[in-house]
């Protein structure tokens, strides 16, 4: 009797830990793993950066991928991704998942800065990050959403998406967020609360013994669906909502800029 | 089934009468009626069905039944990191502060401070009173605050502002029941403009409400 052939999506795997440390000619790389479709490439001369590659080109359900990087003391690390990610078509069942673990130490920064998911429709991922940060330690964190490419006329009808944020200073939370969307996403932006029409989301969080003289400065480039608020003291947080991915990148790069990111040459208009 | 008593008790909880102050929180309402986005009661009522659906009002119900389960502390931690904004973090300690105050003093138990759902969840635990009907009340209380601060700032009539409470009512009943048996992993919000609202408020010129 033969068996009635499955077709079963491919699953992907990626795997990339990196470790950076301070020394005399500045941050080095201390330790790097890379496993399945997950790489690093590191450009020279752009400080530490790490440019992180998803060779199996997207993300789709049932797929895995992890990041955990640390800069030791008084390193600074910048990662950011190649491209765009782009979260495929999900068969129904099947979720992607993604999580990032970030450590930083005493005196020590991360710029955490990929580039845009792309949301298509019927996607479906789980994706988290975590940080943990030392007192006096920097992390700036930007996640720009966009959903569908817009200019080839794609619209997100069908979305399963959850996006957890956890950030810990000196051991104790101090910013969460937790994003949930499910169905039929251009409606549910479609509200006045929701998004507005809005087609591209960010948020960036910037977490530093520094943020507090950022407010002000940052208050000023915020469009009119953005906004930014100094939580609590060293911690910043804005939401930006834009009708496109350009829109959203145009507002992104000078608030980067504000905070002292050097942008990453792969992130230019 | 609630008796009498309890509705009584969770009606004076949540009555404006009661010493909260939550009159002078809009939730960064304000910002989208100075700013031009809320104008009439159709607006009003689509902005605050995206607060209470996918905000505020669904994490909240959520905090109040972690909390009045008995994990107040684990609830009040996780409200406290998952504000977007410093004005959204006052609202909630403020009110919650003020809610453990003149509960404690009436009712008895601690009154140390806790973010405001949280203080209700853990005030329903131990009186023992019916969750599901104090979280729908909590989320109609909540609605019936912005109704209240709408009214006073845009052109809307009382009447239009109780129509748009009232057909905001089942949503509240809706949130409450599908709540039910959620715990803090089951957080999750999507109202990015109402985030936003509230932190644009810091920066507006004329304020009337401190949120």
């Amino acid at each position: 009797m033969n068996k009635p052939h499955l077709p079963t999506q491919p699953r992907a795997r990626g795997k990339l830990e990196i470790e950076v440390s301070a020394s005399p000619r500045g941050t080095r790389l201390a330790r790097l793993h890379q496993a399945g479709a997950f790489r690093a490439l590191f450009p020279h001369g752009a400080g530490m950066t790490a440019v992180m590659l998803n060779t199996s080109g997207g993300v789709t359900g049932g797929d895995r991928f992890s990041v955990t990087a640390s800069a030791g003391e008084g390193a600074h690390l910048t990662l950011t991704t190649q491209a765009a990610e782009r979260y495929y078509r999900a068969q129904p069942g099947e979720t992607g998942r993604i999580s990032t673990d970030l450590t930083v130490g005493r005196g020590a920064r991360i710029d955490w800065l990929p580039q845009e998911t792309i949301l298509f429709d019927h996607a479906s991922v789980h994706r988290r990050l975590s940080a943990e940060l030392a007192p006096d330690a920097t992390l700036v964190a930007v996640e720009p959403l966009v959903f569908g490419r817009a200019a080839m006329g794609e619209r997100v009808h069908h979305l399963h998406f959850r996006d957890r944020i956890d950030v810990s200073r000196d051991g104790v939370p101090v910013f969460a967020d937790r994003v949930a969307m499910d169905g039929d996403s251009v409606a549910h932006l479609a509200g006045r609360a929701t998004g507005g029409g809005a087609g591209a989301l960010a948020a960036l969080i910037v977490v530093s013994p520094e943020a507090d003289r950022w407010l002000a400065p940052l208050r000023q480039l915020m469009p009119e669906a953005g906004g930014v608020s100094l939580i609590r003291p060293g911690v910043l947080f804005a939401r930006i909502a834009a009708p496109d991915g350009y829109a959203l990148r145009k507002t992104l790069l000078p608030a980067l800029n504000a905070v002292n990111v050097a942008v990453p040459r792969t992130w230019t208009l | 089934m609630p008796t009498t008593t309890d509705l009584l008790t969770l009606q004076q909880w949540l009555s404006p009468a009661y010493p909260l102050g939550s009159f002078a929180y809009s939730h960064g309402l304000e910002t989208e009626i100075a700013e031009g986005r809320v104008t009439d009661a159709a607006a009003l009522r689509n902005w605050l069905e995206g607060v209470l659906r996918h905000g505020a009002g669904r994490s909240d119900a959520i905090l109040i039944r972690v909390a009045a389960s008995g994990a107040a502390a684990e609830a009040d931690a996780m409200a406290r990191v998952l504000v977007p904004s410093a004005e959204r973090l006052k609202e909630t300690l403020d009110q919650g502060a003020a809610f453990q105050r003149t509960t404690a003093a009436i009712w008895g138990g601690e009154a140390d401070a806790l973010t405001f759902p949280v203080a209700f969840g853990a005030a329903l635990a131990r009186l023992c009173m019916p969750v599901s009907l104090g979280v729908a009340l909590y989320l109609q209380a909540f609605a019936s605050n912005l109704v209240s601060a709408a009214v006073r700032l845009v052109p809307l009539g009382q009447t239009e502002g109780q129509e748009v409470l009232a057909a905001l009512s089942p949503l509240c009943d809706r949130i409450a029941g599908e709540t039910e048996g959620a715990g803090l992993d089951d957080i999750g919000s999507a109202a990015f403009l109402a985030d936003i609202a509230s932190m644009r408020h810091e920066a507006l010129d004329v304020r009337v409400f401190r949120t």
